[in-house]
């Protein structure tokens, strides 16, 4: 009898891995009954599975964290991340009137690596605080998202105070292109492919994309409660191996065609087709009417260790949470991560897969050495600098 | 007692003092809520549906209490907008007080949620999120059987059509046509309606 495994998603790019793991019989050979059910919203999700209603689900990776600290007024959640799902797809979308002004406010700036992009975005502040126009109006996914940290990230990079000289809210990911075209956000910070579609669309023009901030900043994992791990022990292994083979699957450039045409299907992602597939197939086009862009980075599922819940990850959303205060300084969070990311877990699921492993669950992030970089990926930081879990608390 | 009022050690403390909003894409679904909440006491309840200005509308609202279905979008918007605004009471999700499962499980499979201001007491916010929860159920049901109404409407006009085809095609009587359908379903155990789809399928592939 196959173990029944019910699992929430949100309708992502990223949700790839577990609708691979279900479609693809990944999950069967198993022996996991992997039940997938779309849901529109973050906390929803969060609560489903705290109170039982699913046993495992797609989350942002600061979610786990933040439900252990307690944090949004949430009570205390003991989920567990025993893989990640991949690198997600995410990027910084502005409106195309926004495009234009930070153009005309720094076309040196426009034209030079993306992940300085913000530069331009400076003067256009600057000029609206000097005529007296009111603060620009972003949007993410979660407060405790990747996006939401790289979107600071990016700003603060350029001098930017996300918390005064912008407005930073949140808005549900398949929301956001509605929420641009209505002209009520200048601009946001979304997975894929909600970042294409209003490229695709003429409503907005991607000035950043996750690889050009971070390349390995830690996107989605799969979530699962703590007691159920401990009473369930072989199901939680067998779970994470149908989704590491999906993710394997998943990640193989012939495979993306067909991959696009089972997320365009709307219990899906359902967003079109050409969309997807611009993303999936590593050429997204940025600006409405260009030509696409060579980005054979822009969604990893498997390869660069994307699904190794690495510590050194978790630990540096943890730093993000600290500098955006949303959890005091002197918290001890590589703690609270020790006990939330479970390579432990991961290493005992795949343990007779021919995957590669790390000798390590923590490492030096942002060094991009050439030995390094085949293994784990490009792993610059916009700004160079490097991130040593070791000096954090 | 007073209608309207419950006491609370020394104090009464009136119903309607609560501000009480309610959250919901479904306008008839909220109707339902606000009218079981106003026929109960609570007389300062107002609804939303989906608002891109929705920080804005809360602040003028000012609610002690937001009620808000489950899977609403907006929930994401909300808790954010709880952790940093300095213009509102932060208001804290219900399930903060976890002593009371039974009914956090009730809210959560009638798809129910709650956002309550930090200090007010379990058991005030109890009877506000217990007619929510038998009001969503009421929905429900009503939803269910207007569905399954639609659906046996479906299914007769799916069999009038086939007993159609059979007359035109076959040159059966209407209940000669009937029987036959009747009969096709009993000998392969299926429904009616079922066999019906199929002969119409199949006329439609013919052609």
């Amino acid at each position: 009898m196959a173990e029944k495994v019910r699992l929430g998603f949100v309708p992502l790019v990223d949700c790839a891995i577990p609708v691979v793991a279900r479609s693809m019989g990944f999950a069967e050979q198993e022996n996991i009954d992997l039940e997938l059910v779309r849901e529109m919203s973050w906390a929803a999700i969060r609560d489903k599975l705290s109170y039982g209603v699913y046993e495992a689900a797609h989350l942002l990776a600061g979610i786990p964290i933040a439900a252990r600290l307690g944090l949004g007024g949430v009570p205390v959640q003991h989920i567990v991340v025993p893989m990640a799902l991949g690198r997600g797809g995410n990027a910084i979308t502005v409106s195309t009137r926004l495009y234009q002004r930070m153009l005309e406010a720094d076309p040196a700036a426009m034209h030079g690596p993306r992940g300085l992009s913000a530069r331009a975005l400076k003067k256009v502040i600057d000029e609206d605080r000097v005529a007296g126009r009111p603060v620009m109006s972003f949007a993410t996914v979660f407060p405790f998202s990747s996006h939401n940290y790289e979107l600071r990230y990016w700003m603060a990079a350029a001098g930017i105070d996300p918390d005064k000289d912008v407005n930073i809210g949140v808005i549900a990911p398949p929301r956001m292109f509605d929420s641009l075209r209505n002209g009520w956000v200048d601009g946001y910070c979304v997975g894929e492919p909600w970042n294409q579609r209003a490229v695709f669309h003429g409503d907005g023009v991607i000035v950043a994309l996750k690889e050009d901030i971070w390349p390995r900043s830690p996107e989605k994992v799969l979530g699962v409660r703590e007691d159920w791990v401990n009473s369930n022990p072989d199901t939680a292994s067998a779970l994470v191996r149908a989704l590491v083979r999906a993710a394997e699957w998943a990640d193989q450039p012939k495979n993306r065609a067909e991959l696009a045409q089972m997320l365009s299907a709307e219990a899906n992602v359902g967003a079109p087709f050409e969309v997807l597939k611009a993303s999936l197939s590593g050429r997204p086009v940025l600006r409405p009417g260009e030509a696409p862009t060579e980005v054979p980075d822009r969604h990893v599922f498997y390869r660069y260790t994307a699904t190794f819940p690495w510590l050194s990850q978790g630990s540096w959303v943890g730093t993000q949470m600290k500098r955006w205060g949303q959890v005091p300084a002197d918290a001890d969070l590589n703690a609270v991560v020790r006990q939330v990311y479970r390579p432990d877990l991961y290493r005992i699921a795949v343990r007779d897969l021919d995957v590669a492993v790390p000798k390590h669950d923590w490492r030096v992030e942002g060094v991009n050495n050439a030995d390094d970089r085949a293994f784990v990926g490009p792993d610059s930081f916009l700004d160079n600098s490097i991130f040593d879990p070791e000096t954090v608390s | 007692m007073l209608l309207g009022c419950r006491g609370v050690g020394d104090t009464l403390v009136r119903l309607e003092e609560y501000n009480i909003l309610v959250i919901d894409e479904n306008p008839d679904r909220a109707a339902i809520v606000e009218r079981g909440l106003v026929e109960s006491g609570y007389t300062r309840v107002a609804r939303i549906g989906t608002s891109h200005n929705l920080v804005e509308r809360i602040q003028a609202l000012a609610p002690d209490i937001i009620i808000i279905d489950l899977e609403n979008p907006d929930r994401d918007t909300l808790e954010q907008m709880f952790q940093v605004s300095r213009a509102i009471a932060r208001p804290i999700a219900m399930f903060v007080d976890q002593s009371d499962a039974s009914m956090i499980q009730e809210a959560i499979s009638a798809g129910v949620s709650a956002y309550v201001v930090d200090g007010l007491r379990q058991d005030r916010i109890r009877p506000i999120v217990d007619m929510a929860i038998s009001r969503f159920n009421v929905f429900d049901q009503l939803r269910r059987e207007r569905d399954e109404a639609q659906a046996k409407l479906n299914e007769r006009k799916l069999i009038e059509r086939a007993k159609g085809i059979l007359m035109k095609e076959k040159g059966l009587s209407e209940e000669d046509s009937y029987a036959l359908l009747r009969k096709n379903a009993m000998k392969q155990n299926r429904k009616i309606y079922e066999i019906a789809q199929s002969v119409i399928t199949a006329f439609q592939l013919e052609f």
